[in-house]
């Protein structure tokens, strides 16, 4: 299937080297990474990809809401303010869906009443499941904050959540259920994840290095990304195609040969309508762990072969797992715009097993398509492909 | 509304009941008390939520029904809370035992755990999902669903269900108890010869004027606040080929129905 390309028509993000979507280009096109020191005491060492910048309060009636996942996404909201003005003076506000993705959820604001409650017995006064916790709250904020009243949820498949509900809006406008979405996901640190992969041997002691023969590991990043997706616009980008698999191999290690993740670029592709050979660049999920950048680097030869520039921008902002999907294809939406590929952070020395063209330095050539890779927990993988305008 | 998609297959686990004709004959089972997730291997079945085992029951039971094959269906799996009781033992192991976290417990506290899981034991190499809509989650997973069948021509298993919250996280009365329930869904023209055609349905954000269809059958309340009984009153409506109008929240959620168009057996 080839549908016709949906335009992308507006983008906002906050993540680790910016509080909004000129910042981090700025800082992708300096190469300078955002990692730093864990704002959560922990008793290990580990450096994280924290958002740096004051959020925003929430308006009185929906007060009782605040979260850090909720801030997050009032900040993007109004970094969106005039496209989602033009966007709601063009479509019904019912014909306006909100597809988000997450992993932690309000994890971060349970954990604090979770603590709370063990030393004191009982939970913080302010704290509501249903306010703090579910999925429903970040739901609930953006439609109030936007105005969209349309189908809304909130996909949870781990690293991948953020990136599905581009599929999901590309499947809802296709069957004529909606006009157009708000997409995109918010991850925010907290303790559980960090113990999490720690106990799985998977944070670098230092600053990750996807695809260096000398990576440990990765780093865990927070941030947030929204996309406006329609049927019909003025596009910054068009979202071509979208590919899903699943590797039915592991809940948490990546199939050794990829086999998951080429299925998912080729599905891409695909629906895409489009060839390997002209995709110009691809943003990789490249976490920086021993696993995942081989067999990730195997697919992408595969089908792309060795000369397309590959790139991973988990060292500036850390791995944002449940943000990373959306996070990525705005930037890879950057790279787009702007005329060039940025570096890859702590690439070198390459792997020897690495036999792609993986882009250490910034490059300055203007693409015309994008693929960006999103593999998860589960063995969810997603690739995405993001066109410029014609 | 959208336009209407095939049902081939139903399922349900709840506890103390044999399946979906056990709760929906209303006669207790005490064989049936905890899911078996026959369909995982042993070894992963053992490091799976309670959670992951009762959605692996009612899948299993809806795709037996549909007679599709399991390496090719999609799959949306919905859940409010999802596994937030994993979430809570974690952090008991992290703060009250001071104790590394178990890795393989962590790898499967995420919102998609019976997603991979089913996916690995089946070997579908498909399109999975996860997601959550807290009330509206069973309208917002079949949504998810009518956009995969109708989009992409694709068969696909809706799975709901929650577990009970825990209980340090919510006020007395508030909670629920563990239901799961599971529907295949198909273009209604691509419907395969050989599996059944149990009906046909629409989705709504409205509440249409239509003939309501009839009430699920008495419940206990505690089943009755789970976020997802909808889809539970959805495949009792369509095994007993109910014509009419079902509304997907019981009050809480954001109004969506289904619209039955009956018995197509």
């Amino acid at each position: 299937m080839s549908p016709t390309p949906y335009p992308i028509t507006g983008f906002a993000m906050c993540n680790a080297i910016g509080s909004n979507r000129h910042q981090v280009r700025q800082s992708l096109f300096d190469g300078r990474s955002g990692l730093g020191a864990s704002p959560i005491d922990l008793p290990f060492d580990t450096l994280v990809g924290a958002v740096d910048m004051a959020l925003p309060k929430l308006p009185p009636a929906l007060e009782g809401w605040t979260t850090r996942s909720t801030q997050i996404a009032a900040h993007l909201l109004e970094d969106l303010a005039a496209e989602l003005d033009r966007l709601r003076d063009r479509w019904r506000p019912d014909r306006i869906a909100v597809l988000l993705g997450t992993s932690t959820g309000g994890a971060d604001a349970t954990e604090s009443a979770y603590r709370h409650y063990l030393s004191t017995g009982s939970l913080p006064n302010d704290y509501d499941l249903f306010r703090h916790h579910t999925f429903g709250a970040i739901l609930h904020v953006v439609r109030e904050l936007s105005g969209a009243s349309g189908p809304s949820w909130m996909v949870s498949t781990a690293c991948t959540s953020s990136a599905k509900p581009l599929a999901t809006a590309q499947r809802l406008i296709s069957a004529g259920a909606i006009d157009a979405a708000i997409v995109g996901g918010i991850d925010t640190l907290c303790s559980m994840t960090l113990h999490g992969f720690r106990s799985l041997d998977a944070l670098s002691k230092g600053v990750c290095r996807p695809f260096c023969a000398d990576r440990d590991g990765l780093n865990i990043g927070e941030g947030g990304a929204f996309l406006l997706v329609e049927r019909s616009g003025d596009p910054v980008a068009l979202l071509e195609g979208v590919g899903e698999s699943s590797d039915a191999y592991h809940i948490s290690a990546p199939h050794p040969e990829g086999l998951g993740a080429r299925l998912a670029m080729e599905r891409a592709l695909e629906q895409a309508g489009c060839s390997a050979s002209s995709v110009g660049h691809v943003n990789a999920h490249g976490t920086g762990t021993r696993l995942n950048d081989v067999s990730e680097a195997a697919a992408i030869e595969e089908i792309f072969g060795r000369e397309v520039p590959v790139i991973s921008s988990k060292g500036y902002t850390g791995h944002m797992l449940g943000a990373a999907g959306a996070g990525e294809v705005a930037m890879a939406i950057v790279t787009l715009m702007e005329g060039w590929i940025p570096g890859s952070l702590g690439a070198a020395p390459i792997d020897e097993k690495i036999e792609i063209r993986i882009n250490e330095t910034r490059l300055d050539e203007r693409v015309r398509r994008v693929v960006s890779n999103s593999f998860a927990f589960g063995g969810n993988n997603i690739s995405v492909v993001i066109g410029a305008p014609t | 509304m959208m336009a209407e998609v095939a049902v081939l297959g139903c399922g349900a686990f709840v506890p103390g009941f044999d399946g979906l004709s056990g709760w929906a004959s209303g006669k207790p089972s005490t064989e049936h008390d905890t899911p078996k997730a026959e369909i995982v291997p042993l070894r992963q079945r053992r490091r799976s939520s309670l959670l992951s085992k009762a959605l692996a029951d009612a899948y299993a039971d809806a795709l037996a029904e549909s007679e599709l094959d399991p390496s090719s269906v999609a799959s949306v799996f919905g859940s409010a809370i999802g596994e937030a009781s994993t979430m809570v033992g974690l952090l008991d192991q992290m703060w009250s035992d001071a104790a590394m976290l178990s890795p393989m417990r962590f790898a499967t506290s995420v919102h998609n755990a019976a997603s991979g899981m089913v996916s690995i034991a089946t070997e579908n190499r498909g399109i999975t999902t996860a997601m959550g809509a807290d009330h509206d989650t069973p309208a917002m997973a079949l949504l998810e669903g009518f956009g995969l069948a109708l989009a992409k021509g694709e068969s696909v298993v809706v799975c709901c269900g929650d577990e009970a919250p825990p209980e340090d996280l919510v006020p007395e009365g508030v909670g629920w108890t563990l239901m799961t329930a599971a529907i295949v869904l198909c273009p209604a023209s691509r419907a395969p010869a050989s599996s059944p055609r149990l009906s046909e349905i629409a989705i709504t954000p409205a509440n249409l004027q239509l003939p309501k269809a009839d009430p699920p059958p008495p419940m206990l309340d505690s089943i009755r606040r789970n976020p997802n009984i909808g889809l539970l009153d959805l495949v009792v409506a369509i095994q007993r080929g109910i014509d009419g109008v079902l509304s997907l929240d019981q009050g809480a959620g954001r109004g969506y129905s289904i619209r039955l168009a009956g018995s197509a057996r």
